[in-house]
């Protein structure tokens, strides 16, 4: 699956990206499929905003954001739903979690989703050993901290098939050892699938071998 | 999908305005009950007139004749069928077939044989033989033949036996006595006169009248006949599939005919019956609009109630069409519930409805219609696609 971005430019935000250099805004890039892509941006830059328009649940810009060739605004809503069962994974900086589901729950919301879920609930069991949440998979998500809630979400996002996995600043509330811990793990589920993905974070770093790295 | 369901069950709380579901799944009930009672108590008075089990043998033949009026009398020409009103009569929908009834012109004497020492001046008519309800084999008569088939009213022996024989003290007679006594017939139209065999064949219920075989009449007319007496007719029978019809009772009322008036009073039961099952199925249509209405009503609120967490996991992928499955999955097999106990409701007070007719020598079917169930179907598709169509509106609606 290709992502394109064809002179992308939120509109709430045109005015003040205009002033300077932008690596993604209002450029013509392609992000090929298995890269893995890393774009920093200061605060206020539109980071989340990006990650949201790939995702497709924001489209106050003017460009496109074309997937295998399409523009989102040509997909249908089961088209979409589809793309995001299959192919496109996300770990919001807002984690999103149903508060009314335990932590388990949560991740066997997005494993089940699909009829033919892409892990086994033993596999899950896995990842939570690999992330140190094993002991709260039981509990409301209400309770966990933002870090074990951060954990989970990872988790959600790895449970399904997926050609390109966003993640917008998804280390936030990790300590280095977690951090260490979860970017491994992604690494590895990305090599297995084949998948890119695109991670948005304020600064450098080493937790993974980039391909490719953007300024916003 | 099961386990994704499952989970979705903690998410979309259904629950919510529970007591407004209970109530509009009562009123769906209600309805349904009212609407399938009403095209089942049709369908029960059409078989009432029209299924053979209850037909009475006089029901579909009826004898048309002008209404005698004060006006009239003295003026037989007054009371003749002119050919205009007769091909009128035979155009309407109703009449499947219509025969005239011929008059005999000539004098017709009977006496009974031996000893009963009776003797009376009467008359003949004879209508086409596809009107004559007994079959009998001798209802035939060929020149030459000395013996003249009759058929005689019922009510005409009915009239001696009950009222006349007792009045005189004579003795009374049964149908089969009637049949083997042979009857002296003299015919005369003033010049000639003949004697002939009756012989009864038959009791009619059909058509009030003595009458001949039509080939008989035919040649006696021709051969007896006086000139100058009534050649055209002044009665029809009409075959009718229906006497209750409430246009042929207007059509008899428009043109100042009459015929027997017991035949047709099940028409004015029937327009109250119809208006009846018209105004239940009415009040069960209107209830069912209303259960409809606060059904949908029900799904917006838990939609809206469930704004951000539908957003949610239309976000996290999941597909329009799981929820708008899940969540008519939640719905239906109530509908389902409420038309089977609906219908097993109808089947019961139609069993009922079977065993006090049948008591009463009416038969209705013990089962409901078809048509029933076709109506109960149709309701709960009714049901299914409002509930379709609103989850479909307002999922798309919400995000």
């Amino acid at each position: 699956m290709q992502i394109q971005l064809d002179q992308l430019l939120p509109v709430p935000l045109k005015d003040k990206i205009l002033q300077r250099k932008s690596g993604i805004w209002n450029e013509n890039i392609v992000f090929n499929p298995g890269s893995f892509v890393k774009i920093k941006a200061p605060s206020g830059t539109g980071k989340t905003t990006l990650v949201h328009y790939l995702y497709n649940i924001r489209n106050d810009y003017t460009g496109k954001v074309l997937v295998n060739g399409k523009p989102w605004s040509d997909y249908g809503r089961n088209e979409i739903a589809l793309l995001r069962q299959q192919q496109l994974s996300v770990i919001f900086q807002d984690l999103r979690l149903f508060e009314q589901l335990t932590a388990l729950e949560n991740i066997e919301l997005k494993r089940v989703m699909i009829p033919q879920p892409y892990c086994t609930p033993e596999r899950v069991q896995e990842m939570a050993a690999r992330l140190n949440v094993t002991h709260v998979l039981h509990q409301s998500s209400k309770t966990l901290s933002y870090g074990e809630r951060q954990r989970i979400a990872i988790i959600r996002a790895l449970v399904q098939p997926f050609e390109w996995l966003l993640m917008d600043e998804p280390f936030s509330h990790l300590d280095e050892e977690n951090t260490r811990r979860a970017a491994a793990l992604i690494a590895e589920e990305c090599s297995a699938r084949k998948a890119g993905f695109i991670l948005t974070d304020l600064d450098d770093d080493q937790h993974f071998a980039y391909n490719v790295l953007y300024q916003l | 999908m099961h386990a994704f369901f499952a989970l979705l069950k903690k998410i979309i709380r259904t629950g919510i305005g529970k007591g407004r579901f209970i109530m509009a799944s009562l009123g769906l009930g209600i309805a349904m009950v009212l609407i399938l009672i009403a095209l089942q108590a049709n369908s029960d008075f059409n078989q009432l007139l029209y299924s053979d089990k209850n037909q009475n043998e006089t029901a579909d033949f009826l004898v048309i004749n002008k209404k005698v009026t004060n006006s009239m009398m003295g003026q037989p020409q007054k009371m003749v069928l002119s050919q205009e009103e007769i091909d009128n009569i035979r155009r309407q929908p109703f009449v499947q077939a219509s025969g005239l009834i011929t008059s005999s012109k000539f004098k017709v004497v009977a006496q009974a044989p031996g000893e009963l020492h009776f003797a009376t001046d009467m008359f003949f008519e004879s209508v086409p033989d596809s009107f004559i309800d007994v079959k009998e084999d001798d209802w035939k008569w060929e020149p030459g033949n000395r013996v003249i088939p009759i058929i005689l009213p019922n009510d005409f022996l009915n009239l001696y036996n009950f009222g006349f024989s007792l009045s005189q003290d004579l003795p009374q007679i049964s149908q089969e006595t009637v049949k083997a006594l042979p009857l002296q017939i003299v015919i005369s139209n003033g010049l000639i006169s003949e004697t002939y065999t009756g012989h009864i064949v038959g009791f009619s219920d059909r058509i009030s009248s003595f009458l001949v075989p039509a080939s008989f009449m035919d040649w006696a007319n021709e051969k007896y006949g006086v000139a100058g007496t009534a050649t055209t007719a002044s009665r029809i029978v009409i075959k009718t599939a229906d006497p209750s019809n409430p246009a042929l009772v207007k059509f008899l009322n428009d043109n100042g005919y009459t015929t027997n008036q017991d035949k047709l009073k099940f028409s004015k039961t029937r327009v109250i019956v119809q208006t009846i099952v018209s105004v239940i199925g009415f009040f069960g249509l209107v209830l069912l609009f209303f259960a409809l209405l606060v059904f949908s009503m029900f799904i917006q609120l838990i939609i809206a109630s469930c704004k951000k967490e539908i957003q949610l996991l239309v976000t996290l992928g999941t597909a329009p069409k799981q929820l708008q499955r899940y969540l008519l999955k939640q719905f239906i097999p109530l509908y389902i519930v409420i038309g089977v106990v609906s219908l097993l409701i109808v089947v019961v007070l139609q069993y009922q409805a079977h065993v006090v007719l049948a008591k009463h020598d009416m038969a209705v079917s013990p089962l409901p219609a078809a048509w029933t169930f076709a109506g109960a179907a149709v309701v709960i598709s009714l049901v299914y696609i409002v509930n379709l169509v609103t989850v479909r509106k307002y999922i798309l609606q919400d995000q």
